[in-house]
């Protein structure tokens, strides 16, 4: 028998943009446990947000992660709002969810690009991140940032777009599904892609169910599940089907996202196409009410979960979120053994880690 | 790589995709958040601003008549602006250059409170 060598993966490694730790047993080249670790980028950011007032929470929830902190800031919005409960006009529906969906579509590309770069394929990951930018450039045309959009106030919304953000919106949004398709199909085709790609870090049906694992990670495996399928915000005027693969392994996570891309600029591309007009928002004042609430949304890495209990007070008695990326770290125990060291990288990065919106 | 192969000729032809910075700057957006101004002949101090700062960026000293304002704390959630009832602060669409030092402004307003 081999000798066992456990080794670190992380917590600072080129393909993680997050600190997480792998403790990786192996034999020869062949992996044979891991062990994660979690606990590097603790914030306490929950029970800050009992600390503070509620409007001002909302700039506190959308720092829990960079990348989904549109989605936070809307989540947090929508759970507060069901405190009471508020009523949001249509328009500030439609306006979350196309803003929702721009941030999908910078999200999986900027994984595109990552995943590229974790198997070595650097003028794909360049090309995903030069047209990542002009999706970044539309958020910052509409929201007034690139990262911390900061659009989203408890009954509504706080920037409308005009005709000829629409316009623009419109005209770039073809363009880059264009320029999209195109890597995509690149990516889906490529036999360098494949060969690092098909077959590794497989994660069945049974297993993913039995995990709990949420978002791409479960629909990769054959699962139809997705939070945008309860219909809330406007996903129920929009034509949204989840999007769904069965193989399990890192391929199929890949496509799966690179099918969400395109998805997520036709939703966007639908929604500005039937965006009704009024109000942008409702004045809420005052104090919610001593009530609880909870509210699911599909960020780009599977379902947040936001749990809110209120006092009557200013500040909340308690708010608790449950991030996508802490349901799919368990699945790396199933998908790591048997496979080559030179494959962690790859399988780790399948499940899009977010280990700032893990901890909080 | 032969699939990516169209995509590598046109960018041989199509020149750079970045900018030669700062020799050419981007035009900023019209409505983009760069940095928060203070306009001192029409603040009055009431500290709407201050009470609604999620980033505890603004101090108001009502004996010393004074608005402290800490731009490294600053968020630029341009809620401050919306909360000023005289128009006194506006977000300005360029970002302020990085600082080796913390800065601190501190003003002295001049505006009126209008006779009730």
């Amino acid at each position: 028998m081999a000798p066992r060598t456990i080794a670190p993966f992380g917590p600072q490694h080129p393909v993680l943009p997050e600190p997480i730790q792998l403790k990786i047993t192996y034999e020869d080249e062949k992996v044979v446990d891991v062990l994660p670790a979690i606990g590097y980028g603790h914030r306490g950011i929950e029970k800050a947000c009992e600390l503070n007032e509620y409007p001002k929470n909302i700039y506190l929830c959308e720092r829990i992660c960079g990348i989904c902190s549109c989605i936070h800031g809307i989540t947090y919005c929508e759970v507060v709002e069901r405190l009471w409960p508020v009523e949001i006009p249509p328009r500030a529906k439609f306006l979350r969810t196309i803003w929702s969906e721009m941030s999908r579509t910078h999200s999986h590309l900027l994984w595109l690009g990552l995943l590229a770069d974790a198997f070595g394929f650097e003028s794909m990951f360049m090309q995903f991140w030069r047209i990542r930018e002009k999706v970044l450039d539309l958020l910052e045309m509409t929201a007034g940032q690139r990262v911390t959009q900061s659009i989203s106030v408890i009954g509504g919304v706080r920037r409308d777009l005009n005709g000829e953000q629409k316009k623009k919106c419109i005209e770039v949004l073809k363009e880059v599904r264009k320029e999209s398709e195109a890597l995509i199909g690149v990516l889906a085709n490529d036999y360098t892609v494949k060969a690092r790609t098909v077959g590794k870090g497989v994660l069945s049906k049974d297993q993913a169910i039995a995990l709990g694992c949420a978002g791409p990670t479960l629909r990769a495996s054959g699962v139809c599940e997705d939070c945008r399928m309860q219909k809330y915000q406007a996903y129920g005027d929009l034509e949204f089907e989840p999007i769904v693969e069965t193989a399990g392994d890192s391929y199929a996570r890949a496509v799966v996202r690179a099918r969400e891309t395109l998805q997520a600029i036709d939703l966007q591309l639908e929604a500005l196409g039937k965006l009704p007009a009024g109000d942008i928002n409702v004045s809420v004042k005052g104090n919610p009410p001593a009530n609880e609430a909870i509210f699911r949304s599909e960020q780009p890495r599977g379902e947040v979960f936001y749990y809110a209990k209120g006092n009557g007070t200013r500040n909340l008695e308690r708010l608790r979120v449950r991030t996508p990326t802490y349901a799919n770290i368990p699945s790396l125990l199933v998908m790591l053994p048997g496979c080559e060291l030179a494959d962690v990288p790859i399988i780790a990065l399948s499940i899009d880690p977010c280990i700032s919106c893990t901890e909080r | 790589m032969p699939l990516m192969l169209p995509t590598i000729v046109r960018n041989l032809f199509g020149g750079p995709a970045t900018r030669l910075y700062p020799f050419q700057v981007r035009d900023s957006f019209a409505r983009a958040r760069g940095h928060v101004e203070f306009d001192d002949n029409k603040c009055t101090l009431c500290g709407n601003c201050a009470r609604r700062c999620p980033a505890a960026a603004i101090e108001i000293n009502k004996e010393k008549k004074e608005l402290t304002f800490f731009p490294a704390r600053c968020i630029i959630c341009e809620v401050c602006a919306e909360a000023c009832r005289r128009d006194a602060i506006t977000v300005e669409v360029k970002w302020r250059s990085p600082f080796y030092t913390k800065p601190v402004e501190v003003h002295q307003p001049k505006g009126k409170e209008k006779a009730s």
